[in-house]
């Protein structure tokens, strides 16, 4: 049933790819939070037809699935000439998922700092960038740090999906060992703990950051 | 007389339908310490956010230092809306402090006044610390320039707020009921400081009180406000002892009348 | 073929398959959901024990590789099981992890008071959460609810993995067919989003009326 010789011999090979499992998260994550923040912005603008485009831009990727989005990156761009490797393809996917959900995150805590903040920054005669940089984001991000923690995981945990654009991370390499030795069992067992043992303690430190995080706001 | 340093010229605000200012001509001379007293909704406070920018103008023009605050001359001489940049050359005389103080919260003390001198004014960082220390100093709070401002006390916040808009050294300075936010035995340090900036400075000061003896105490010019229009306009000793117009009169004495009664 | 005919040809062929998914995943969900968030909130430490293995194990690892599990690795142990009984035992399982959080928080914000009000009443354990505690919490649940039913629908997508016939899987069949890849990959993000955004709407009208005059 479970061969424990079998299962050291491909652990290494598994915990190889663990790279590509997180730097592809990683990229992804500093995309969708750039990105994300963009959306916000153009959001707020106050000219109607940007914040509507990019309103409903938000709404189409939030309501469609990440798997059928990879898909068209992967095979749609290039018929339009845009052939990307498929660890590019699937960070664009990824960040520009998850780019929608932040932009809520972000929205929420926009919302939070007071009007008051608003008008200080004009009576201090504030420019539009600095009010942003030194007065509301600095007040509004805080708060919603374990919030945007948990997105960090969660696309963690989603990578997997870039097994279906070709990408050879952890599930996709313990996808070819089963298929190389019809043994399934270990490598896809090693992959659900290698996940279990990274995304657990993270979650557990994300559990006391917002603990740290309600005390304070 | 010296050119006045803030002039309004029949100056109109409306939110949606409702008209709050209603052509109001108002002159505030260099130095000048101006208290706006009236009910509720009279305008007095939209009449100072305009002067702030942070309401729009519907109507007239406002003019600081000779220079149109919401409009700009084109080559005509014909008016036009503003630019941004010319808001906020015109807009950097022009300070105030808010009844709820809106401190910085993710800034100390000494952070929350140094800010805007560093930031916005582009000062050098040491010379602005000295100034914002100065500036503390001078509202009693250098011993607290550390600490965050949701350990101060609703006083010390205000004091602060008044540091933070001092520093930028502005000609006009707005107090929106920079008390009426306080308990009650907070409001008299506040006042204090208030006084001492009133008494040394060259900075006009337009004052939005309830305070009716501090308004006399302070003031050079007391305006009252009823229905989105200054229906009367003097020495604090004329509107306060010899009102004339009946709804002054009417306000004055419904005040006494608040104030004497027991709590 | 046409924009026209590609989408008909996926629905035809896909529909059924992603939305019978949704709901027996979404009912299964919300049964573990229920029993796991009652559970986790028992005063028997052995029994929150166990829910607390049950969720980090399901929210720890990834819904794809527990796809995968259940369909390769079970059949090992003897476990046989068709693509759409996996696919709803997977996302079922993944999905009622979360379900449970939300019902136990859900349950916790419900004011202390009405405990005791139901106590002073005499009401027994079960007829105080069944009657009081369960109806208001619910309430509170359902926004997150909402959000959970939409991302269920979308990951119901990756059942194309493990050969369900749904509509992404469709849609690959097609592509390797009639090389229509742009036409057959909008379409098939249309057809989601097309289901997505009403459930959304419909979900946020029931939030309202819900709440209407309640809270």
């Amino acid at each position: 049933m479970w061969d424990w010789n079998y299962a050291f011999e491909v652990l290494p090979d598994i915990a190889s790819a663990l790279w590509v499992t997180i730097s592809a998260t990683l990229v992804g994550f500093v995309l969708a939070l750039v990105v994300g923040l963009i959306w916000t912005l153009l959001i707020r603008s106050n000219n109607k037809i940007i914040s509507n485009v990019a309103d409903g831009i938000v709404k189409f990727i939030r309501n469609t699935p990440l798997l059928v989005q990879l898909y068209f990156i992967f095979y749609v761009f290039p018929q339009f000439g845009l052939s990307l490797e498929p660890f590019t393809a699937g960070v664009i996917g990824l960040g520009l998922h998850y780019s929608t959900y932040l932009s809520e995150v972000y929205r929420s805590g926009i919302e939070s700092v007071g009007p008051g903040q608003w008008e200080v920054a004009t009576a201090l005669n504030f420019d539009t960038r600095k009010t942003w940089t030194r007065i509301i984001l600095p007040q509004a991000i805080p708060p919603v740090l374990p919030v945007i923690g948990n997105y960090f995981i969660t696309m963690f945990k989603e990578t997997p999906l870039l097994s279906a654009i070709t990408l050879v991370e952890i599930l996709q390499t313990a996808q070819n060992i089963g298929a190389s030795t019809f043994r399934y069992t270990e490598p896809l067992t090693i992959v659900g703990v290698l996940f279990l043992l990274l995304s657990y303690p993270a979650s557990v430190a994300l559990r006391q950051l917002e603990i740290r995080v309600t005390e304070r706001y | 007389m010296s050119e006045p340093i803030v002039r309004y010229n029949n100056v109109t605000k409306y939110f949606d339908d409702l008209q709050v200012l209603d052509g109001i001509d108002f002159e505030i001379q260099p130095g000048e310490k101006v208290a706006l007293i009236g009910p509720s909704g009279s305008g007095k406070t939209t009449f100072a956010r305009l002067l702030m920018t942070l309401e729009e103008i519907t109507d007239g023009t406002i003019e600081v230092e000779g220079d149109y605050l919401w409009h700009e001359q084109d080559d005509n001489g014909d008016l036009k809306p503003a630019s941004t940049d010319h808001l906020r050359k015109v807009r950097s005389n022009i300070g105030m402090v808010f009844q709820h103080f809106h401190l910085f919260p993710h800034m100390t003390v000494l952070e929350n006044v140094m800010e805007a001198p560093v930031t916005v004014q582009g000062r050098d960082k040491k010379e602005a610390k000295k100034s914002a220390e100065d500036m503390l100093d001078k509202v009693g709070l250098l011993d607290k320039a550390d600490t965050y401002p949701a350990q101060l006390s609703g006083g010390q916040k205000q004091r602060v707020a008044i540091a933070r808009a001092l520093v930028m050294d502005p000609k006009v300075l707005i107090f929106d009921e920079p008390t009426s936010a306080l308990d009650p035995e907070l409001v008299g340090e506040v006042l204090d400081v208030i006084k001492d900036i009133a008494d040394q400075g060259d900075t006009s000061i337009l004052l939005i009180t309830h305070e009716m003896d501090f308004a006399k105490e302070v003031a050079d010019r007391i305006a009252f406000f009823d229905g989105g229009k200054i229906i009367e306009d003097g020495p604090p000793s004329e509107i306060l002892y010899n009102p004339q117009a009946p709804r002054l009169k009417e306000f004055l004495e419904r005040f006494m009348n608040t104030q004497s009664s027991p709590e | 073929m046409s924009f026209w005919e590609l989408i008909v040809s996926l629905l035809g062929q896909g529909l059924v398959i992603t939305l019978l998914t949704t709901v027996l995943a979404a009912i299964l969900a919300l049964v573990l959901g229920f029993i796991g968030g009652l559970m986790r909130l028992s005063k028997n430490k052995f029994i929150r024990f166990i829910v607390a293995i049950y969720v980090e194990v399901f929210r720890g690892t990834s819904l794809l590789v527990q796809l995968f599990w259940i369909y390769f690795v079970l059949p090992m142990f003897g476990l046989r099981m068709s693509a759409l009984t996996a696919a709803v035992l997977a996302i079922g399982l993944n999905y009622g992890a979360y379900t449970s959080e939300v019902v136990r928080s859900g349950i916790q914000s419900v004011d202390e008071g009405q405990t005791e009000a139901s106590i002073a009443l005499n009401f027994t354990r079960v007829q105080r959460m069944r009657r009081i505690i369960i109806p208001q919490a619910f309430i509170m649940m359902l926004p997150n609810l909402g959000n959970q039913l939409i991302e269920l629908f979308k990951s119901t997508s990756l059942v194309a993995l493990i050969t369900l016939t749904d509509l992404t899987y469709q849609a690959n069949v097609l592509n390797a067919t009639t090389l229509q890849t742009t036409q057959i990959f909008t379409a098939l993000l249309v057809i989601y989003f097309v289901i997505a955004w009403p459930m959304t709407k419909g979900m946020k009208m029931l939030e309202r009326k819900m709440t209407e005059g309640r809270m």
